[in-house]
């Protein structure tokens, strides 16, 4: 059915890891909340699909915490969107998630590893 | 800072910054080529449910319960809006207890806990001797002052005052005006911590306190004083002013709202005392100070009073006569503040307070009940809210959000109902507590603010959560019928409402208490007429009349005026009216001597008056024995003095009032003995509720400026008592006026009438009588409210079973007595538990009570029965309802 291969491309993704992936493609230029799902997609090779749902919510959490500023402006087309920037807090912020999270793929490639070694 | 740029900013922002979102997300669709439509259906079904993502994004904010709440309290207006009687039913309610409350608060914290214009006032105490004859002198010799400086450790400083004899008249701008004069200690504003707000004050004398020599005529104005009669002149330092004739220095201001004594009843103005020879001594000329002392950091009351009780017992050993060292063998600390309030003043307003307490907790009980009443009213839509999705606490919060709507609204009218109520004992609150201006201030006003939140918890805490947990179906189900949770609540309403009948029984039971006290005070025999006397205070400016004989140049004249004023049937003077409160003189023989006999006579005292033979004519009061003076006692003939049975009975063994005439008791002047010419019968001279005192009269013409008396009781102040049948009105402008033509200064005289003050003196009852009437009806009249409302919806829930009851063949007679049975049952329970309380809390009141025991029982029958006729008869109504309803109508199926 043609709803199911839309979710196919759905992955789950905890909540600290969302806010993460936000902040980076925010380093790589303000944007808005539709072009951060957009980059999202197209950086990832098409595999992640950023559920809406949670990425709003997501970016007004990481704006409540000041590490990300907001305001509105024009977009090329000339229609009027709210541009979202990363502060230098949220660059510190990025910088530990980016830590933690090294340490959490170390550990499960770890755990992976050994599962396969010993079989 | 968060929540104005949440509140202003974001908020709204959310809803465009998806709209954009999908806008952009479907022109990128329909730039690949699908349809308009078909982009938006793909795009809307990508992106989720619309509505709950921007909630959830508003929720990422966490201020959204600000919102929530301002829904409630929208919701709640309009409900109470619907259903105004409700409303304004339950308002009311809650104002009644609020406002008395309110009322009562603003009274204590003026009274008790009122702010003094001092440094850290909290250390200041006030040091008294006692002894013997269980009095507390709070004038001590400076010997003693100096004593305690040296050993007393637990004071930082001790300061002392004594207000200055005679009445002192100050010469400003508008003429002589009467100003309160206290000679003060130069280390006082020290003590007290306040510096004068221009000039140095006075100059200290480092260790004794007293004027430096040179110094004695040096004045420190107040500020009432400063810019009422030398309109604040800014040069006024340094300047000479008159007081008494005598030339004074002004070296200093003090700030605005600076008294000393802290409430004061006219401006004030102090200068140094002087040191004089008597003080070098200890004997009865010695003058006498108050004290007040600055305690040391940390140290309590209780710990300063043990030891100067152990001080005093050395102090008191350096007195050359035993008999005075009796009086003075121990020693007492107070608070200053405390020292302004008598202790049952004190424990009267305190009782007063918990009165309101009770009115309040009544207020609350009802408002209880009405709320559960409308609970179970809207027990449908509270079912839908529930079955919509709303949480239990999400129910619980609205309901209060709706009971503190009401709270609000009742202390707003509850406010109002205070003022009003001070307005009204304003009189009595001035003359009694004097205090005046009482009027609710930002401390009233924060207690009421959090006493409404309070309230608000109370009455509508447990209506809420008994609705939010009401089950959902069976409220949505048509016809709900009662089922076995709404039955233990009416058993809890009939509780509430017994708790109210208790309470309301209590209050009345008090307010009877006071109302026969008040009653049996109005018939006490005063021993003299009331009734048409008009009497004016006058304050002499004795000093205008230095060398000469104030008998002859002021008041003869005077009262000859008064007495040709038309209408006026006759006039006399005195030194004080009886029941007077305005100037007091106590009598006591001056004899040396330790034996028993000279002890049992330098123990006794007695009311001293200096009255015109007039006296008797205006007041008419009998003798006993012998007669009263009359126009043949002049300064020539032989000296006379009255005195009354109570003086008979203390002083002579024999108590025979015959016995007593042409015994000479004092001298009036050096070689004039006064012999006792007639004994009156007993009058109320201090207080309608305290028996008669001993007293001694003097004849007013016969003592000349020779008399050891002539200054004290020609010199500071007289009254005018003037019979007349004409109202107060018109005769007090004729006697101003002629007051004012003898002495500019006697312009001012207060003016009153005898039956006033008569009702003055028991003017604490008085209002604790009113007080508690308007306490005690309020408590009736929601009671019956409670009672009636109860009963009532019982009535309307029970409409089916009653109509099968009459229908099966019960009586109408018989459905009333069912609905009466149960107001019966709660009446009498309720009365029992109140009659209970009440006996154990009348004593309490037993302090103010008169002619009638706390535990009185004619007044508590009759309270009862009063309480419930009128419950039953509250009940009565509900009760014919019920009688009246229609099977038919009944049975028929809803």
């Amino acid at each position: 059915m043609a709803r199911k291969s839309e979710y196919r491309n759905r992955v789950e993704l905890v909540q600290g890891t969302l806010d993460m992936l936000v902040l980076q493609t925010l380093q790589w230029g303000p944007q808005h909340g539709y072009g951060i799902v957009q980059a999202l997609h197209t950086h990832s090779g098409e595999v992640l699909q950023v559920e809406t749902g949670s990425l709003y919510p997501a970016l007004h959490r990481l704006e409540r915490q000041g590490w990300v500023r907001s305001e509105w402006k024009m977009t090329e087309s000339n229609q009027r969107a709210r541009f979202y920037r990363i502060t230098a807090a949220g660059k510190k912020q990025l910088a530990s998630d980016h830590d933690r999270w090294r340490l959490m793929v170390g550990a499960i490639a770890a755990v992976m590893q050994k599962t396969g070694s010993t079989e | 800072m968060r929540v104005w740029r949440w509140w202003f900013g974001r908020r709204g922002d959310v809803d465009e910054e998806i709209q954009t979102h999908l806008r952009m997300a479907v022109a990128e669709r329909v730039a690949r080529g699908e349809s308009p439509e078909e982009a938006r259906r793909a795009v809307l079904r990508e992106f989720g449910n619309v509505a709950l993502v921007r909630e959830v994004t508003r929720a990422a904010w966490g201020w959204e319960w600000m919102e929530r709440v301002g829904q409630d309290a929208r919701y709640a207006v309009r409900q109470l809006r619907r259903s105004p009687g409700f409303a304004v039913t339950v308002i009311v309610t809650l104002a009644l207890g609020l406002g008395a409350t309110a009322a009562m608060f603003t009274v204590v914290n003026r009274v008790l806990f009122r702010t003094m214009p001092y440094k850290d006032a909290g250390r200041l105490v006030v040091i008294q001797e006692s002894g013997r004859r269980g009095v507390f002198y709070s004038g001590v010799p400076y010997l003693d002052i100096e004593a305690w400086r040296g050993r007393a450790k637990s004071f930082e400083e001790i300061a002392f005052s004594v207000l200055a004899g005679g009445r002192t008249f100050l010469e400003g701008g508008a003429g002589a005006e009467q100003v309160e004069h206290r000679m003060v200690s130069t280390n006082l504003f020290h003590v007290l911590g306040v510096e004068p707000a221009m000039g140095r004050g006075f100059a200290d004398d480092k260790n004794a306190g007293f004027a430096e020599t040179g110094d004695e005529n040096t004045v420190v104005l107040s500020d009432a004083v400063w810019r009422e009669s030398f309109g604040g002149d800014r040069k006024i330092l340094g300047k000479v002013v008159k007081m008494n004739g005598q030339s004074y220095t002004v070296v200093g201001v003090m700030p605005r709202g600076f008294g000393f004594p802290a409430e004061a009843k006219s401006p004030q103005i102090w200068t140094a005392v002087a040191l004089r020879d008597s003080d070098k001594t200890r004997t009865n000329q010695s003058t006498t100070y108050e004290t007040i002392a600055r305690m040391k950091h940390g140290v309590s009351v209780a710990d300063a009073e043990a030891e100067m009780k152990v001080v005093q017992v050395e102090v008191a050993k350096q007195y050359p006569d035993m008999y005075a060292r009796d009086l003075v063998s121990s020693a007492k600390v107070k608070r200053y503040r405390d020292s302004l309030v008598g202790t049952d003043v004190r424990r009267a307003l305190l009782a007063l307070f918990a009165a309101s307490g009770v009115l309040w907790l009544i207020a609350c009980v009802n408002a209880t009940g009405l709320l559960l009443a409308r609970g179970t009213a809207r027990r449908r839509e509270i079912a839908v809210r529930g079955a919509l999705g709303a949480s239990r606490w999400r129910i619980v919060r609205q309901l209060l959000v709706e009971g503190l709507m009401l709270s609000v609204g009742g202390s707003v009218l509850g406010l109002a109902l205070a003022v009003v109520l001070l307005k009204v004992f304003a009189h009595g609150l001035t003359t009694q507590l004097h205090v005046d201006g009482v009027m609710p201030d930002e401390r009233a006003i924060g207690v009421l603010l959090g006493l409404t939140i309070f309230s608000a918890v109370v009455s509508s805490m447990w209506p809420a959560v008994v609705s939010a947990r009401a089950s959902i179906e069976p409220a949505l189900r048509q016809g709900g019928a009662q089922s076995g949770a709404a039955r233990g609540q009416h058993r809890v309403r009939g509780l509430l409402v017994v708790t109210q009948i208790a309470l309301s029984l209590l209050l009345m039971v008090s307010c009877g208490l006071l109302l026969r006290t008040i009653y049996a005070l109005q018939h006490v025999p005063l021993g003299f007429l009331t009734d048409h006397i008009i009497v004016g205070n006058m304050t002499i400016p004795a000093y205008k009349y230095a060398g000469q004989d104030m008998a002859t140049e002021l008041y003869r004249p005077l009262l000859e005026r008064a007495k040709t004023l038309p209408g006026v049937e006759s006039a006399a003077l005195m030194t004080e009216v009886p029941l007077g409160t305005t100037f007091r003189m106590v009598f006591s023989f001056g004899v040396e001597g330790n034996s028993a006999d000279t002890v049992k006579r330098r123990d006794f005292r007695a009311q001293f008056r200096a009255v015109s033979p007039e006296m008797q004519k205006v007041f008419g009061f009998r003798m006993l024995k012998g007669r009263f003076f009359n126009e043949s006692d002049t300064p020539g003939s032989q000296a006379v003095v009255v005195v009354n049975r109570a003086f008979v009975k203390e002083f002579s063994e024999s108590n025979d009032p015959g016995k007593m005439l042409g015994q000479r008791l004092l001298s009036l002047e050096k070689g004039k003995p006064a012999i006792v010419v007639g004994v009156l019968d007993d009058e109320r001279q201090v207080s309608v509720a305290e028996k008669s005192q001993p007293e001694i009269e003097v004849c007013l013409p016969q003592l000349t400026p020779q008399s050891g008396f002539y200054k004290a009781s020609e010199g500071m102040a007289m009254d005018l008592a003037v019979r007349t049948e004409r109202s107060p009105a018109s005769v007090v402008p004729e006697l101003r006026d002629l007051m004012r033509k003898a002495s500019p200064e006697l312009g001012s005289t207060k003016f009153t009438t005898m039956n006033q003050i008569v009702e003055d003196s028991y003017g604490n009852q008085q209002i604790a009588a009113r007080l508690l009437m308007v306490f005690g009806g309020s408590a009736l009249l929601l009671c019956l409210a409670g009672l009636y409302g109860l009963l009532a919806y019982l009535v309307t829930q029970r409409t089916r079973e009653l109509g099968v009851r009459i229908a099966l063949g019960a009586q109408r007679g018989h459905v009333m007595w069912l609905v009466m049975r149960q107001a019966g049952w709660m009446l009498l329970c309720g009365s029992a538990v109140g009659l209970g309380l009440a006996y154990f809390t009348s004593r309490l009141v037993g302090s103010f009570l008169y002619g009638v025991k706390p535990h009185d029982a004619w007044t508590m029958v009759a309270v009862s029965v009063l309480l419930v006729g009128s419950g039953l008869g509250a009940a009565f109504v509900p009760a014919r309802r019920a009688a009246k309803v229609d099977p038919m109508e009944a049975l028929r199926a809803e």
